[in-house]
């Protein structure tokens, strides 16, 4: 039988970019920022989130996604600090958020109404990295009581993502973490990479946090991607 | 998990490469793929060499071409054309 070769050359996960392309024009429509944000579980994305929505919205409305493998608990935590629909995707076991899933979320999400969109992803640092979900930019949270060399062992998710935001300050006297080491690493696999040094616990630092919410959703800081 | 969604998508773009070509036995099915695209290429030709044993692949064999770099992508594949 006759053999033949068909040239392909396309991208696996091509059709989650497209996705996210056609997710990254709705949300230019109506100028809303996104903002997704991975790390491994128990970084605090959620506790940030929480201390995000209680200082914000007053100023700011704001839309949360959060992604889990089971359980809708992190959503029911931030629907208490906010009036809008938290919009829960529970995975079923699935490593990541891809944009299919984001794409039908926004779906219940007035995006007229919305100046910022925070999506939570499923705690974990290998998967999510390599999934656009049609946000602006990545950000990695990085707790202290992890290892300083988390970059050097998860490198796609800090070379893909445009801020790391160190959490769990706080505990820094009681946790050998080399703080100058753990940017040393995390610049060595990302020169461009902007952080923030936070505790959502004491306060520490959020207000730069909040700071630079404010400035992107005004307008006044162009996105990183 | 992860290569499992990445081993369904080369499915769907082997399905569309072949179309309307229809029926035709799919032989190979190569990949090119990076060390920095975070994929086990272990797990990964695990998952394809399940997923290509079903219509309409007919137990397509998935050929793994290792580079540098982040690429993961569908090369080209191999079709052997019904009469």
């Amino acid at each position: 039988m006759p053999i033949s070769i068909i040239d392909v050359r396309e991208r696996v996960m091509s059709k989650n970019d497209k996705i996210a392309d056609t997710i990254r024009l709705r949300l230019g429509r109506t100028k809303t920022p996104a903002f997704n944000l991975i790390s491994s579980p128990g970084a605090g994305k959620t506790l940030l989130l929480e201390r995000t929505l209680e200082a914000l919205n007053t100023e700011m409305e704001i839309a949360v996604v959060t992604g889990d493998c089971q359980t809708q608990n992190d959503a029911d935590r931030l629907a208490r600090h906010t009036g809008r629909l938290v919009q829960a995707v529970i995975t079923n076991g699935g490593c990541h958020l891809d944009a299919s899933q984001i794409d039908k979320a926004l779906d219940a999400i007035d995006l007229e109404y919305t100046d910022l969109l925070l999506i939570e992803n499923v705690g974990n640092l290998v998967c999510p990295a390599g999934w656009d979900l049609g946000e602006d930019s990545k950000i990695v949270l990085f707790s202290v009581t992890e290892g300083e060399d988390k970059p050097l062992k998860y490198p796609n998710a800090f070379r893909n993502a445009s801020y790391v935001i160190f959490t769990k300050l706080d505990l820094l006297p009681h946790v050998d973490f080399d703080m100058n080491l753990a940017l040393n690493n995390a610049r060595a696999v990302n020169r461009q990479l902007r952080f923030f040094f936070t505790s959502a616990k004491s306060g520490q630092g959020m207000r730069d946090w909040f700071e630079f919410l404010n400035l992107r959703v005004n307008g006044a800081l162009v996105p990183a991607t | 998990m992860h290569e499992m969604s990445l081993a369904l998508d080369v499915c769907g773009i082997t399905e569309r490469a072949i179309g309307t070509r229809s029926p035709s036995l799919v032989r190979e099915v190569v990949l090119d793929i990076g060390d920095n695209a975070g994929v086990d290429p272990d797990n990964f030709e695990f998952c394809l060499t399940a997923l290509l044993q079903s219509p309409p692949f007919g137990a397509a064999k998935p050929v793994l071409r290792r580079h540098a770099g982040s690429v993961l992508r569908v090369a080209h594949i191999e079709v052997e054309e019904c009469p």
